[in-house]
């Protein structure tokens, strides 16, 4: 077995004779040493050629924010482009000093560390980018691919790019995007862990859909709304949300209003998979949703044939989040609908059968052939088969 | 052994799984004596113990191979090649002593597969977290060495280059000396006599340019 731990637990393992005498001397007396101040020449070296660089990035920032300071105080009417460019340059600026803040950070051995062990504070720009790209190098791309694949983009909204993560735990399992879940599995509402990668506070509101409603009378599908919450507060310093506790007591006024609770998803026997999309959408303005109203549109009847697209349109809101699950008929299905009410756990979903346009076809075959008189004398061979009637 | 499999594969998973108890590179170095007497040996076909040309000392004496004491060619230690018959004996050549020839083709191929074997390509570096983290700082420290390095000389070159710019302009501009005009101290510098050497001029002007020169410059056997 290998064993593990940090260099001078590991040494207590060997001998007192192993190692160089150098090497016996350094791990003698570096144990209490931080990270930094490790007398190793090359690092030492390393870490003067970066504390340089930084000090060069911070008065840069110093000085930019300077000139930020000094152009927002210039009246825009002595510009040649007038306001438009002066807010023009100001955000270039900006942009300007963000980036700069980063690279400030960025080689620092210690915010590697600390991003590495979940420990960054995401209120600081430089962990924020590096939670970013690591969002962007895999997570990202497996929305998008499930965005694609399971045509969430022309079905649900006309077109779309997730710009925060999303995490979906239900009772502390974490559900991949996609995956195919247990209906008493998903009976209760989920644990959204959710990361935004811009800083500052911003309501959001979360709609959690079914997409693949069988709506027989039209022999087609249908959407239905099966959750809905307004007016979260969520920042970037903000990890988790149980879904579940959102209404009750329990809940702080941060995590804002219940107008649809969780109903819990589930597919009727013989219908193919239904696709339950959680959506994250930001709203505009940062201004509250009326919960009564919302409440009176989409609660009850209103469940039926929620449309995404016109709720975005309707309330100006901007979807930015992305995540979903797939339920399917299984054996608890049935327990699930009765215990929370939902009927229809008897029906069963059948394709119609599809006639074939073709007309009847003769009879073919070397038997069909030499039913006549002509070959009566093999008819001992092409009459009374079993089974077949010419 | 995979090194009596005929087939590709087998001599392809020997390059990459690198088996213990064969070291040496049987295409690139004759392997070593005591080693392919075991081969001989323990060989399970007779084909191959009949045709092993490679001297041992471990062989049986009766063994039909008279070794010449000389390590076998590159890529020709006993190997026996798919559908190949017992080489006949010759009174000349190269197949002296009955060598099998491989295919020039399957040795460079085997040559590129080389590459890819894990001699060839250093495992990962695995290190303790704190020195991979000294190792990345130290890495990162020189990206940026490097690259501060590069700015300065690409700011040198341009400063450069623009210092000559302004330069050449000030001389095109300039009439003189004495009653010349406009622009002759700019031709005088831009002239590129002694250049090429002393009453030199460019190699490339001794002959007509074309787009599609010759493959062999001048023919000398050519007679009318």
């Amino acid at each position: 077995m290998i064993k593990q731990g940090p260099e001078d637990q590991l040494s207590q393992f060997l001998s007192p004779q192993l190692g160089t005498l150098r090497r016996r001397a350094a791990l003698a007396t570096t144990g209490s040493v931080p990270f930094e101040q490790l007398p190793y020449q090359c690092f030492q070296e390393a870490r003067k050629i970066l504390a340089q660089d930084r000090e060069e990035k911070v008065a840069k920032i110093i000085a930019e924010t300077a000139k930020i300071r000094r152009l927002e105080a210039t009246d825009a009417s002595s510009y040649r482009g007038g306001e438009a460019y002066k807010q023009k340059r100001l955000q270039s600026l900006r942009q300007h000093v963000e980036q700069l803040k980063i690279l400030a950070d960025i080689n620092d051995p210690m915010v590697k560390r600390r991003f590495e062990d979940g420990k960054g504070d995401m209120s600081k720009p430089i962990y924020r980018y590096l939670a970013h790209r690591k969002w962007c190098s895999m997570e990202r791309k497996i929305i998008l691919q499930r965005i694609a694949q399971f045509h969430i983009v022309p079905d649900l909204l006309p077109k779309f790019e997730p710009t925060m993560a999303v995490q979906m735990f239900f009772r502390t399992i974490k559900a991949s995007p996609g995956a195919t879940l247990d209906s008493r599995i998903t009976e209760t509402a989920p644990t959204l862990r959710m990361q935004v990668f811009d800083k500052g506070e911003r309501l959001i509101s979360i709609v959690v859909m079914d997409a693949d409603v069988p709506d027989p009378e039209s022999n087609a599908f249908s959407k239905r709304l099966h959750f809905m919450a307004t007016n979260i507060t969520w920042s970037p310093i903000k990890d988790a949300l149980p879904l579940s506790r959102l209404g009750t007591d329990a809940a702080s006024p941060d995590m804002g209003a219940l107008p649809v609770p969780w109903l819990p998803a589930f597919a009727q026997k013989g219908s193919p998979y239904h696709r339950l999309a959680v959506f994250i959408l930001e709203q505009e303005n940062n201004l509250p949703l009326d919960t009564a109203k919302l409440q009176e549109l989409y609660d009850g009847q209103g469940r039926e044939g929620f449309s995404l697209k016109s709720f975005r349109d309707k309330f100006g809101l901007l979807p930015v989040g992305f995540n979903m699950f797939r339920t399917e008929w299984d054996e608890n299905t049935a327990d699930v609908m009765a215990r929370h009410g939902i009927p229809g756990a008897d029906v069963e979903f059948r394709r119609p059968r599809v006639m074939s346009l073709k007309p009847p076809r003769k009879a073919r075959g070397w038997e069909a052939k030499r039913q006549t008189l002509k070959y009566r004398h093999l008819w001992k061979y092409t009459k009374r088969i079993k089974g077949i009637k010419y | 052994m995979s090194f009596y499999l005929p087939s590709l594969r087998g001599h392809a998973s020997r390059f990459l799984t690198r088996p213990a108890t064969l070291t040496s590179t049987p295409f690139f170095s004759p392997p070593t004596t005591a080693t392919t007497s075991t081969q001989c040996l323990f060989a399970p076909s007779t084909r191959a113990v009949a045709f092993s040309t490679t001297p041992s000392p471990l062989a049986p004496p009766n063994a039909k191979n008279k070794g010449t004491g000389k390590p076998g060619k590159p890529g020709a230690g006993g190997k026996l090649k798919p559908g190949s018959k017992p080489a006949k004996k010759k009174g000349k050549g190269k197949g002296k002593g009955g060598e099998e020839q491989i295919d020039p083709r399957f040795i460079n191929m085997m040559r590129h597969l080389a590459v890819l074997s894990p001699k060839r390509i250093p495992p990962p570096l695995r290190m303790g977290r704190n020195r991979h983290l000294r190792h990345w700082t130290i890495h990162r420290a020189w990206l940026l060495f490097r690259r501060r390095e590069r700015d300065a000389r690409e700011r040198n070159l341009q400063r450069q280059y623009q210092s000559m710019h302004a330069a050449m302009e000030e001389l095109r501009l300039t009439s003189g000396p004495g009653t010349r005009d406009e622009g002759y101290l700019y031709r005088v510098a831009t002239e590129k006599k002694g250049v090429y050497g002393l009453h030199g001029v460019p190699i490339e002007y001794a002959r007509a340019q074309t787009e599609t020169p010759a493959r062999v410059a001048w023919n000398h056997d050519w007679k009318r």
